[in-house]
């Protein structure tokens, strides 16, 4: 009963209530004048054309550029210190309308996926068993991993947990990259200690799923799948776009016709399709 | 109050983030990795300091005489927040490189529930019968935000620490991420609270 009467004594406390509003808008004004002028002093001017450019780009702050996040690359645009070829997921078009924002000719821009050189996982054998840390960069300190074969994937799935956008997954020991999500951003790239990741276009159907430089029989005691370094699909390949460097066919994608010889050919299975099985 | 004590209280025994529950989201939010963590805790300890020098001042010579303590959390929130939009665009304009640092820091802690807890912490007042005096100096107080700070910067730091040696083990699927951060943010808590039961 008698907070019911407070109380109404105090709710026809008008001078009250103006107080706290009179000095609550009296904060907020002289706050509200204190920024304005601020914000005129301390304006800083910025090159309106990085907005431009920031608008453009995909916005996925992937950091696959090497700067920190899309803006930063903006800026570096602008600067003139980046290329738009860093950029592996804004479409052609919106790098069109960059390159006329910012005056300049649009370089060859043709988008490409990322591929894991490697085919091994549960068909490579193990030189001992591993129990540490579960990255792959602290498997590959200790002795170069547990994979028989020092260029072999590991499977411990570093790339796939630095993916900004799940396109990698660990299947049958190895990392697989799915090209459908996989926007060619990089960072898997540097992410893989054994630098596996490869870019290629993205029209490619076949990729070479080995990288193991060692010869033929040493290839043999590690792996089933690796690649022996027998050249067939150097001589197969009716466009002469395969060569053998370090014991590993290298395809020139620019002569390629993705007919697939080459893989129907391979013997140890190791030139692979990028969609899958044709 | 003694410094030492004062010390020991901000950085263990009464650690915002670890004792009172704080500020807990810029505490896990912003503890991936160290480096970060610092920024965060350098970025709140500026804002704590200044959020004393602001503060403490407001609630002795306006609130206390207009007899409008009840209005604080609103004042102090005005108060802090423009004062922090007025530092991020002075630093934008004289200091580039602490802004690139800290800039966007800066306005994720404005409204923090830390910040007013600071403000409430310095303000604390003693009655005797009708008059109302302050609890603190306004030395003690601006130490005491510096202090509290220093507490919660060791507390991300240590938590982003121990995350950057977590992430790497083999940890159960279910509880990867966040649920072991929760986890090990609390047994840190429980670790600090030895501090309470010893001060």
């Amino acid at each position: 009963m008698t907070n019911v009467l407070l109380f109404a004594e105090q709710s026809f406390n008008f001078v009250g209530v103006l107080l706290a509003f009179g000095i609550t808008a009296g904060f907020a004004l002289v706050m509200g004048v204190l920024i304005l002028v601020v914000s005129h002093l301390c304006a800083v001017e910025e090159d309106p054309r990085i907005k431009q450019v920031e608008g453009c780009l995909a916005g996925a702050n992937c950091g696959g550029c090497g700067y920190p996040g899309c803006s930063g690359y903006a800026k570096a645009l602008v600067d003139g210190t980046a290329t738009l070829d860093a950029c592996g997921q804004t479409c052609a078009d919106k790098k069109a309308e960059i390159c006329g924002i910012l005056g300049v000719e649009m370089g060859s821009t043709e988008p490409t996926i990322c591929v894991n050189a490697c085919c091994g996982g549960t068909q490579c054998n193990d030189k001992y068993s591993y129990q540490g840390l579960g990255d792959c960069v602290s498997q590959n300190a200790l002795a170069g991993g547990s994979k028989a074969c020092s260029f072999g994937c590991m499977g411990a799935g570093s790339c796939a947990d630095a993916c900004p956008y799940g396109a990698i997954e660990v299947k049958d020991g190895y990392a697989q990259i799915d090209p459908a999500l996989c926007r060619s951003c990089g960072i898997c790239i540097s992410t893989c200690p054994k630098k596996l990741i490869k870019r290629i276009p993205a029209s490619a159907k076949v990729f070479v799923a080995c990288s193991s430089e060692c010869r033929a029989k040493e290839v043999m005691s590690q792996c089933k799948v690796g690649c022996i370094a027998c050249g067939k699909c150097a001589r197969v390949c009716p466009n002469g776009a395969i060569t053998m460097v370090n014991n590993v066919p290298v395809i020139d994608y620019s002569k390629c016709t993705n007919c697939g010889t080459c893989a129907e050919g391979c013997p140890r299975h190791c030139i692979k399709y990028v969609h899958g099985d044709k | 109050m003694d410094i030492i004590t004062m010390i020991i209280a901000a950085l263990f025994s009464q650690n915002f983030v670890l004792v009172q529950f704080l500020g807990i989201c810029p505490f896990l939010g912003v503890s991936k990795k160290i480096d970060s963590a610092l920024g965060m805790g350098i970025a709140v300890t500026a804002v704590m300091v200044l959020t004393c020098l602001v503060t403490y001042p407001i609630y002795a010579y306006v609130l206390i005489p207009l007899k409008i303590q009840y209005l604080y959390i609103l004042v102090f929130i005005l108060v802090i927040a423009s004062l922090v939009q007025m530092l991020e665009m002075f630093l934008k304009k004289f200091s580039p490189g602490l802004y690139s640092s800290l800039g966007i820091y800066l306005p994720l802690v404005t409204t923090n529930c830390a910040i007013l807890g600071i403000a409430k912490t310095v303000t604390a007042t003693v009655s005797e019968g009708a008059i109302v005096s302050m609890a603190f100096s306004l030395g003690g107080a601006v130490l005491s935000g510096l202090l509290y700070g220093l507490g919660f910067t060791l507390a991300i730091v240590l938590l982003a620490g121990l995350r950057s040696k977590v992430d790497k083990l083999n940890i159960a699927k279910p509880l990867r991420g966040f649920p072991i951060t929760l986890i090990t943010a609390c047994f840190m808590a429980m670790a600090f609270y030895v501090f309470t039961l010893v001060a």
